[in-house]
């Protein structure tokens, strides 16, 4: 019996030790298990897939614990669309590419978290002082109304004039550095058939290059775009801004057209400006073929500045993830904005770098790009969409505004004042 | 008498149990093709009823409200809704006028014998087979006023130029054209079969009473074609109402709302600025008026196979 009993507790001895070291095993492995995030993202042109696949491959091979699956789309609408579809089955990515204004809605929606959590963490974080390498607009881009932070930057670009220097030279006319100065030039080398710069306002649906250079005259001039929340678009800066258009217009120095009327009036020798991204830089240097020396400069300026509107995504985390898949993310997302990485990207993409460390490791490709830092600077005073859901149909409002004035010839005070009256009823829901 | 009677009632019994087993066998085999229209076309038309009666949430639909018939009545309210309907009807009329008319032109022209006929025949009916979105875009640049195919034309002639896309005035008739363009070959289509039935002992006995070719098409053939021209007129105008892939292309509603039609309004509600309710509100009206038109089809092609 005694004997029994000493079995019996070797047994259980036994199997107690071997739950044990199972438990133990399994904690170890979760440890190590590998966490699985992807990523919903539209960069899959040209140089940009390969960039960002060699990135991932690097991520991966430092984290060999986390599994990140890109999922492409093939541009920023479709993307948009994935994404909503994605949150509405409840099915979201772990992170994807966003716009403010999708951040917005996202946050309205619950679709997305604050990061500023982990942006701030001691352990896990970004220190201030990598904090403050980050260029002053991006950085601004990063937070919702609400003062937290919820998107971290990845993608950016702003405007900037590329322009035909033979042409300016034959005219004895020399680079503009402010919008009068732009004015003057441009109404001089509209003769013989050619003008100056052609855009495009885009629609009330899709807003384009020439809606977005007027928000650039607008802030450039001391006007807002937003206040307290509400939008600004009758400002006398604004009405200012569109007279300028508008008399541009009258004297055929601006023409309207779509498409990217102004790479391509550009390219073909017609006109000698185009005001658009510097992520547009290979399509202008394409539409050139060489014929001339296309140069790029800093958009003019206005008593207030530059005024330039930035372009480009950040990254937002979604809401139905792991805190395991949230961590992981941070992680890639974080690596995705280091000096090293940011900068390879720009030197592969012609994206801006996020941080102002990316600079000196991209000495040597500056020397041979130097519009990358003539752009690059201008982050500095770039400002994104304001990140409310509101401003998408804001924004349209001012392309209408746009288009009555310069397609129809109406009053700019008017048409800037029926646009502010539309955009606030939108804001006011 | 008993007997003889027995028999038929037998017959009549056993057609009817084969009528009732064929019956089954029938909803068996069309149960899968159901399934699919059931689940992929009036399960999403009827939510899209139920969410033209909310404040809808594209993104969390736990955060819709209902909100009874607002939508309904803030559509009676919009001017930019009247406004589409407006540019609709100037776009539909515009179009089946263009289709029934140059369609039966054409088709007139291509019954008669002649060399050219098929070489016409070919290039009338290549651009319907010819994507939406390719032809859309390279219309785009033919329209296009420093250097588009149009303008350079007009500028030989020392006319101004006409920015045909950005202007409120011609927008609107240059989509009319390329739609135009795309799909006159279906109405020729059905022009031709329409002719091919028309008698020709009774244009024959015309021509011998001495009637001219006008006087015989509008006497002898319009009469016998009247249908076809009505069925022409349904089909074209429940297309006209449902296009969007060109206005998006080449106008994207625009200039100032001057080809935002009721359709590409539901597109910009719904999509573009997220009021999905009064979106869905907008594809339910649009959906009563091409159901209308449908019904209407339905109708005219019932009289013709009768």
């Amino acid at each position: 019996m005694h004997r029994h009993r000493k079995i019996v507790v070797a047994v259980v001895a036994a199997l107690v030790a071997g739950v044990a070291a199972y438990a133990a095993y399994g904690a170890s492995a979760s440890t190590h298990a590998t966490i699985n995030i992807s990523f919903m993202e539209a960069m899959a042109s040209g140089t940009q897939k390969p960039a960002l696949d060699t990135l991932t491959k690097q991520f991966e091979a430092q984290n060999p614990n986390i599994n990140v699956t890109l999922i492409a789309e093939p541009n920023y609408g479709v993307l948009l669309q994935k994404e909503q579809a994605a949150v509405a089955a409840g099915q979201p990515p772990t992170i994807a590419q966003a716009y403010e204004n999708w951040a917005a809605s996202f946050a309205d929606a619950k679709a997305i978290i604050p990061i500023g959590g982990y942006v701030n963490n001691k352990k896990i974080g970004v220190k201030t002082a990598d904090q403050q390498q980050i260029w002053k607009g991006v950085w601004q881009d990063l937070f919702l109304p609400d003062g937290k932070i919820w998107m971290w930057p990845f993608n950016k670009s702003d405007y900037v004039m590329y322009y035909n220097a033979n042409k300016l030279a034959a005219a004895g006319q020399r680079v503009p550095k402010t919008w009068v100065q732009f004015a003057t030039v441009a109404k001089a080398l509209t003769k013989n058939g050619d003008w100056a710069w052609s855009t495009d306002t885009g629609t009330p649906a899709a807003p384009a290059d020439g809606t977005i250079v007027m928000l650039s005259l607008i802030k450039a001039g001391g006007g807002t775009w937003i206040a307290n929340g509400k939008p600004t678009l009758d400002t006398p800066a604004a009405v200012k801004a569109l007279g300028f258009l508008a008399d541009l217009k009258k004297s055929g120095a601006l023409q309207l057209g779509t498409n990217y009327p102004g790479e391509t009036a550009l390219g073909a020798g017609r006109s000698a400006f185009d005001l658009s991204t510097i992520a547009g830089y290979p399509y202008e240097l394409a539409a050139d073929g060489g014929k001339f020396p296309m140069k790029v400069a800093a958009l003019p300026q206005g008593r207030n500045g530059q005024g330039n509107a930035m372009a480009g995504t950040n990254i937002v985390i979604f809401t139905k993830t792991t805190n395991a898949q949230r961590a992981a993310a941070w992680e890639y997302m974080k690596f995705l904005s280091g000096a090293k990485q940011t900068a390879y990207w720009a030197e592969q993409t012609g994206y801006l770098p996020v941080t102002k460390a990316a600079l000196p490791i991209m000495k040597g490709y500056i020397a041979t790009h130097p519009y990358q830092q003539i752009a690059a600077q201008a982050l500095q005073v770039a400002r994104g969409n304001p990140p409310y859901a509101w401003w998408t149909e804001a924004e349209g409002d001012l392309t209408t505004a746009m288009q009555q004035v310069l397609d129809n010839g109406g009053d700019p005070a008017h048409a800037l004042a029926t646009a502010q009256q539309k955009a606030l009823a939108a804001a006011n829901g | 008498m008993i007997a003889e009677n027995a028999l038929p009632r037998r017959r009549i019994r056993a057609a009817n149990r084969r009528g009732i087993r064929d019956g089954r066998f029938a909803w068996l085999y069309l149960s899968p093709a159901l399934l699919i229209f059931a689940v992929f076309t009036i399960g999403p038309a009827l939510f899209v009823l139920y969410i033209s009666f909310f404040d809808w949430n594209l993104l969390n639909s736990s955060l819709s409200k209902f909100v009874g018939a607002r939508n309904y009545r803030d559509l009676a309210h919009s001017s930019d809704f009247w406004h589409s309907i407006e540019m609709s009807a100037y776009f539909v009329g515009a179009v089946v006028a263009g289709s029934t008319v140059f369609g039966l032109g054409i088709a007139l022209l291509l019954s008669s014998r002649g060399l050219v006929r098929r070489a016409v025949r070919l290039a009338v009916l290549t651009p319907y087979f010819t994507p939406l979105v390719a032809t859309s875009i390279v219309w785009v640049w033919i329209f296009n006023p420093q250097f588009g195919l149009v303008d350079s034309l007009l500028r030989m002639v020392h006319i101004h130029q006409v920015g045909w896309l950005q202007s409120t005035t011609w927008a609107m008739p240059a989509l009319i054209v390329y739609t135009l363009w795309h799909d006159l070959g279906f109405t020729v289509i059905i022009f031709l079969a329409g002719l091919s039935t028309v008698s020709n002992d009774l244009r024959e006995a015309a021509r011998v009473d001495g009637a001219r070719y006008w006087h015989e098409v509008r006497d002898v053939v319009l009469p016998q074609l009247t249908q076809t021209i009505v069925f022409v007129i349904v089909i074209t105008t429940i297309d006209s109402l449902q296009a969007f892939t060109q206005i998006y292309t080449m106008t994207q509603g625009g200039p100032l709302g001057a080809t935002t039609t009721t359709g590409f309004l539901l597109y910009e509600e719904s999509f573009v600025f997220y009021r999905t309710g009064f979106g869905a509100a907008i594809a339910v009206v649009l959906f009563l008026v091409i159901a209308l038109f449908t019904l209407l089809q339905l109708r005219v092609t019932r009289s013709r196979s009768n």
